[in-house]
């Protein structure tokens, strides 16, 4: 498959319009990305911890988490929680998340995010989850309860890999899914039906050089003069306009389908299992860190 | 190796293969990330510059010829990159680019590719720092990365090597240096040799123990360590007081080594003992502390070495980029590594060998004038007969360069006045162990940029600037010796005569980079940083 272009963040403008490119856009777009492995972390998690241990909300707590939240979370986060440069908080629990998995991501931020770590007493951290929990619905997540890992992993690497890694190892067209962020539900739709919704910095693009040979890429970056892409040998490329007939960005993904006959039932259960075993935990700083003797 | 072309092109066949319609241009490029053959060949290719001096040698002087003293008055500026990110002291790092595109640090560990034609970004990386940084929070320079295949490596703040990927950005893996929390930091560019990645670590002004590293750039692991200070009963411990003193000995080795691929030798500076300025309880000249060290590239051992200033007191680095030549000596051609040194004196070395060859002042220092039978300094001054060389010494770490052709070698010096008030203080670690306070005499202090023959250490040219400046230099094959000033202007100089042909205000000083060049679509750009940003010229189109 070429991009799993469905990594579906919520609140990060999916299904961007076609002429919706502004200068700056890129570095936006990328720190936007960068967020990522918040909701990636928080979403797969974790179906482990039963619903009953995650507390009953407290309208006290609620409060003081709102004061927290408004002072250090709101900027990146938005006063709703639904996401400005950093993620959408409201979906959260309905995505699989639990208190406990909130509260470790705050304390120890998100590895090679802007979401940093934090020193803040216990007590207003579990504020802030508590206030967090009360932005999101009942947590109706969807166990990644079938398919065979093992299995899924040759899936991935027969169909995924030559243009999404995996812990530093295949292509780039694609998003990196290593922690990807998605229900079961949103992998699947992003699996069959690609073009539903499109990461940030990987809009599909078409070039037409002057002398007409067609240049197809994922969209990086454009300004009134020039446009930044990576083509589908995954290089990054950059062409002045003046040098194109064309700039097209297409509303599809670059991926393709990949309906039940290149992937079936069994094999979306063993694929989706496989990315759910790759949820690093938030260790903090770092990953793959490794400390040498 | 890793990521060699013959890897992405296989990668970009198993795309053709399993996807459809998006391939109409897959064929159309042969991609692929350098080998470590082409990171060896540097800057003779005219679009890369593929390391942070552009080569091996550390020469620092681009073949390039399109910027000429004829013509270099029409310089224009092409493209202005915006960090975002307010620098402590100055943009320290060199960019490099590959095939039209530039990879380039920031302070905190920012890196971005950017188109080099234009500035526009493809992808940033962003690091998650820690709160409780050490000398990562006092200096959180990063000076450039190294580039093999697809991958990038980044040192960081917190002490680490990241490997990303160079087409996404990506983390690709990411092992730990050293304990940040002591004092440890990452800053300097590390050097791609082979199949290993040669790394640097920061923080000798804490207490800690320096070390130069060789990572598997495949996999993160550490193939090799040497550290600049032994460890009990090893060569060289018989130069401290005892081993607790040598195990926060300092000698960080906090700037970009370079390589012989002949000899398979690195030659890398070394940084002060530790404590800086109190120098009591470290009783002995402190090896390796203050040296150049010559390692087999292969194993890292110890080849030979020279220590500059023995005991050093009065923080004097020796982290310069070493400068690798051929020079005719006494009628014969010697292969010879060259320093522009911390304290004052420009030293040739036969660099097989370690001989000494040439030692002088380039600087007007009044704190020694010549060298012992051991090539180490005969003190005139300690400071009790006036004025010495401030802690920034006669120049620093920002790079010189080296005219093969004129056999110019051109260096930023600064002559300053100073006085040293060491104290006896509490070594503590993660805290930075000073010891003392330095005093400088403004008005007696400046800056200059000196072209010198390396055999006689004679001043051919100069050119003074109003203050100690901290900025690099780079020439080039037409004539023209790229450097900068505290003051914020970005110069351009004849470098037969020292004239200054063209100078642009970028507003704020340059301070640690070098200026580096590439060719792209048949136009030589020159780029510099400074401040928050980096900037790149050209002569205008037609």
């Amino acid at each position: 498959m070429r991009t799993l272009a469905a990594v579906t963040l919520p609140g990060l403008g999916s299904n961007r319009p076609a002429d919706s490119s502004t200068v700056g856009r890129t570095i936006d777009e990328e720190e936007r990305m960068s967020l990522k492995g918040l909701l990636c972390v928080v979403s797969f998690v974790l179906c482990a911890i039963p619903a009953a241990a995650q507390g009953p909300q407290n309208s006290g707590a609620v409060a003081a988490g709102a004061t927290l939240y408004r002072a250090r979370c709101a900027e990146c986060h938005g006063s709703d929680g639904k996401g400005v440069g950093g993620h959408d908080l409201t979906r959260l629990w309905s995505s699989g998340a639990t208190d406990e998995r909130v509260f470790q991501i705050i304390r120890n931020g998100v590895p090679n995010t802007i979401m940093p770590s934090s020193t803040a007493p216990d007590g207003e951290l579990r504020a802030l989850v508590t206030y967090l929990r009360s932005l999101n619905g009942p947590a109706v997540a969807e166990p990644f309860l079938r398919g065979n890992a093992e299995n899924g992993e040759r899936v991935f690497s027969a169909n995924c890999s030559s243009c999404h890694a995996v812990n530093g190892r295949g292509g780039r067209l694609g998003p990196d899914l290593s922690r990807v962020s998605q229900s079961r539900a949103q992998l699947t739709e992003s699996i069959r039906s690609p073009s539903a919704s499109i990461a940030s910095g990987y809009q599909s693009v078409t070039l037409v050089l002057r002398d007409g040979q067609r240049v197809k890429g994922t969209l990086k970056g454009e300004d009134a003069f020039s446009v930044q892409i990576m083509d589908t040998n995954q290089q990054l490329r950059a062409y002045m306009k003046s040098s194109l007939g064309s700039v097209s960005k297409e509303p599809g993904s670059l991926m393709p389908e990949y309906g039940p006959n290149r992937v079936n039932e069994s094999e979306l259960d063993d694929l989706t299992r496989y990315l759910d075993t790759l949820r690093a935990p938030a260790t903090g700083r770092g990953r793959g860190g490794r400390v040498e003797p | 190796m890793i990521g060699s072309g013959g890897r992405v092109r296989a990668r970009a066949a198993v795309l053709a293969i399993l996807c459809g319609s998006c391939f109409v241009a897959a064929q159309e490029k042969a991609p692929g990330g350098l080998t470590t053959q082409e990171v060896a060949r540097g800057y003779k290719e005219p679009t890369r510059w593929p390391t942070y001096s552009g080569d091996y040698t550390g020469q620092r002087h681009s073949p390039l010829t399109q910027i000429t003293p004829a013509n270099v008055q029409r310089l224009s500026a092409q493209w202005t990159f915006q960090t975002g990110i307010i620098p402590r002291r100055g943009y320290e790092g060199t960019p490099l680019v590959v095939d039209g595109v530039m990879y380039l640090t920031g302070p905190f560990n920012t890196a971005w590719a950017v188109d080099a034609r234009t500035g526009r970004p493809f992808w940033r990386y962003r690091r998650e720092l820690p709160n409780d940084l050490t000398y990562g929070n006092v200096s959180p320079v990063n000076r450039g990365m190294g580039l093999l295949g697809d991958r990038l490596f980044l040192p960081t703040a917190d002490a680490h090597l990241v490997a990303l990927d160079t087409a996404s950005g990506d983390v690709v893996w990411d092992s730990v240096l050293a304990d940040y929390k002591i004092g440890y930091a990452a800053t300097a560019a590390p050097l791609v040799v082979k199949d290993k990645v040669i790394v640097g670590i920061s923080g000798g002004d804490f207490p800690t123990r320096g070390f130069l590293d060789a990572y598997d750039p495949r996999t993160g692991k550490r193939i090799w360590r040497f550290y600049t200070v032994p460890g009990p009963g090893e060569p060289g411990s018989d130069t401290w007081p005892g081993a607790d003193v040598m195990s926060r000995g300092g000698g960080a080795t906090w700037v970009t080594g370079v390589y012989d691929p002949e000899l398979n030798l690195l030659y890398w500076g070394t940084g002060n003992p530790n404590p800086l300025y109190y120098g009591e309880d470290r009783k002995g000249t402190n090896l390796y502390t203050a040296s150049i060290i010559a390692l087999d590239a292969d194993t890292g051992t110890l080849k030979w070495y020279h220590q500059f200033t023995p005991h050093d007191t009065h923080d004097w680095d020796s982290n310069h980029v070493p400068v690798l030549a051929e020079l005719t000596i006494a009628g014969q051609p010697r292969k010879v590594v060259m320093v522009a040194n911390r304290n004052g004196f420009f030293y040739v070395f036969d660099r097989a060998n370690g001989q000494l060859l040439v030692g002088k002042p380039f600087s007007d220092t009044t704190w020694a004038r010549e060298l012992d039978s051991n090539g180490h300094p005969i003190v005139l001054n300690d400071g009790s007969k006036g004025c010495l060389p401030d802690q920034w010494g006669s120049t620093n770490h920002m790079p010189p360069s080296f005219d093969p052709v004129r056999r110019l070698f051109f260096v930023t010096a600064r002559e300053t006045c100073a006085a040293y008030f060491p104290v006896k203080e509490e070594i503590v670690p993660g805290r930075i162990s000073n010891s003392g306070t330095v005093r400088r005499d403004a008005d007696r202090s400046y800056g200059v940029l000196r072209a010198i023959d390396p055999l006689g250490v004679e001043r051919r040219w100069e050119f003074k600037y109003p203050t100690p400046t901290m900025a690099g230099v780079m020439s080039t094959a037409a004539g023209v010796v790229f450097a900068g000033d505290n003051e914020g202007n970005f110069m351009a100089f004849d470098a037969a005569s020292g004239k200054n042909l063209w100078f642009y205000p970028t507003g704020a000083p340059i301070w640690g980079a070098a200026a580096m060049t590439y060719m792209l679509d048949g136009r030589q750009y020159v780029v510099i940083g400074s401040g928050t940003n980096v900037m790149a010229f050209a002569l205008p189109i037609g």
